[in-house]
């Protein structure tokens, strides 16, 4: 089974990508905060993290750095949630290494099927 | 508040709050629909977002004529076969309508309605109603699931209907606004070629030509709007030159030229008060200049003068060229072509003479 690590510190957004990823057979670990992430996700070594731009302490593009810098997590596959619309925002995005750079409010079935094609890829 | 105590019960709520976030995610989507004025992109944009969002192979947005008797197809996707039309019945696309209800309907092929859609196993439609009237109906047919269309499907059909007829009623309404500019545009000028029997139809002509220029050079569609409204009216100063001057059916001599040589500046200034028609009311001003800066009214040259001017006084010669004038015959075009070609980079800037020699070979195989 394939698993993804969800980082937002909005609560609801957690409940609603875990509930659809969870109906699809996909195992998944929420964090509600992003300052212990590293740790957690070298645990967990999951398929894919999707992460939200902006929380408090650290920001997802900070983690997202981070984790590129890591040898044993850079393969990682990381989806970026956002709130920012900015045609600039979403190329620093992509630039640190983000493969899906997702607008909120975003469609949970599009996103569904985004990480669906995602870890599908990633099999063969 | 009831407390929601069971697993299952908190698992319906994160269902209900994931449509509803769906739903809100495709109001904030869709509303850049907003941001087109052609009805064409609004209906391929409402029928794409409808397929993805709703799920289905099929989508498609009707129309109602006139007399509000048939529904006709303006866009359609999938198996919607584009030609579809439907006269005024009781069937379930106007039942629809008539409630100003959405309505589905699963199963199809075995109801009575299978030849009323033939090839379709299952269909939801809701209309398309503007702040005025009823517009239409969109509608999506055969989920990817292939399961039945459910309350929430409905709910995101409705949000996509209501955004679309905001939409498109103020597409229709600022199609209206600029039919209207446009024929006044006409009416003046008709008025000003009146009182000249030597540039009558000269206007027509030279619009036709910077269009098919622009056309060429890959303008925006809103930047050829301005410039067919620019080529409209470019002439629109001789309002103020002397009639004897227009009407003289000999070569002019120098103090009547100063007089002519005046047009492009008074078109401006008549122009003025047109805050909106800034860019052209420049390339009015501005479409008798020189590429090089020599001999032009107000003497710019190269990029200062406005890119649509440049157009424009290309356009405008041409026409000139292969018109007659008191005092001389009109030239053929080919030779009409080559004296533009002779003066690129001194008075025609070279970029729009090579587009309007590509215009040309295309102009002359029509004509």
């Amino acid at each position: 089974m394939s698993k993804v690590i969800i980082i937002d510190d909005e609560p609801f957004i957690l409940m609603m990508i875990e509930d659809k990823l969870k109906k699809a057979n996909i195992d998944v670990v929420t964090l509600r905060e992003s300052k212990n992430a590293v740790e957690i996700i070298k645990k967990e070594m999951p398929d894919l993290i999707i992460l939200d731009w902006m929380m408090p302490e650290l920001s997802g593009i900070e983690l997202c750095r981070i984790l590129k810098k890591d040898p044993d997590l850079l393969n990682i596959p990381i989806f970026m949630l956002t709130a920012k619309g900015q045609d600039s925002d979403e190329q620093l995005g992509l630039k640190c290494g983000v493969v899906r750079y997702i607008t909120k409010p975003f469609s949970p079935k599009s996103l569904l099927e985004m990480v669906q094609e995602t870890l599908g890829k990633d099999k063969y | 508040m009831e407390k929601i105590n069971t697993e299952n019960d908190l698992s319906l709520t994160i269902q209900e709050l994931s449509n509803a976030y769906e739903e809100l995610s495709l109001l904030y989507r869709i509303s850049e629909v907003f941001s087109f004025l052609s009805v064409d992109e609004i209906c391929s944009r409402i029928v794409s977002e409808a397929v993805t969002t709703i799920g289905v192979k099929t989508a498609a947005v009707l129309f109602l004529d006139e007399d509000g008797t048939k529904l006709c197809t303006e866009t359609g996707i999938g198996s919607w076969d584009k030609k579809r039309e439907f006269i005024r019945d009781s069937g379930i696309l106007w039942k629809s309508i008539d409630s100003k209800r959405p309505s589905a309907f699963c199963k199809l092929k075995e109801t009575e309605h299978r030849d009323y859609l033939p090839g379709l196993s299952s269909l939801m439609v809701c209309p398309i109603v503007g702040k005025l009237k009823t517009l239409g109906a969109v509608v999506v047919a055969d989920k990817e699931s292939e399961e039945e269309f459910y309350s929430k499907d409905s709910k995101l059909l409705m949000t996509i209907a209501a955004q679309a007829g905001l939409a498109i009623e103020n597409a229709f309404l600022y199609n209206e606004l600029e039919a209207l500019l446009i024929g006044a545009i006409r009416s003046l000028v008709k008025a000003l070629e009146a009182s000249s029997q030597w540039t009558a139809g000269h206007t027509e002509r030279v619009t036709e030509y910077a269009v098919g220029i622009g056309r060429v050079m890959g303008l925006e569609s809103e930047t050829v709007e301005k410039l067919k409204i620019s080529a409209l009216l470019h002439d629109i100063g001789k309002i103020a030159t002397p009639k004897e001057i227009l009407n003289k059916n000999c070569k002019l001599d120098e103090l009547e030229w100063i007089e002519i040589k005046k047009h492009p500046g008074l078109g401006a200034e008549i122009l003025e008060e047109l805050k909106q028609f800034k860019d052209i009311i420049l390339t009015i001003k501005y479409h008798h200049e020189h590429w090089d800066g020599e001999r032009g009214i107000f003497g710019l040259k190269e990029e200062e003068i406005p890119f649509m001017a440049r157009i424009l006084a290309v356009a405008d010669t041409f026409d000139a060229l292969t018109s007659d004038r008191p005092y001389r015959k009109r030239k053929s075009k080919e030779d009409a072509i080559k004296e533009i070609v002779s003066c690129t980079g001194t008075q025609f800037d070279p970029e729009v003479v090579a587009s309007f020699l590509k215009w040309a070979e295309h102009f002359s195989l029509q004509h």
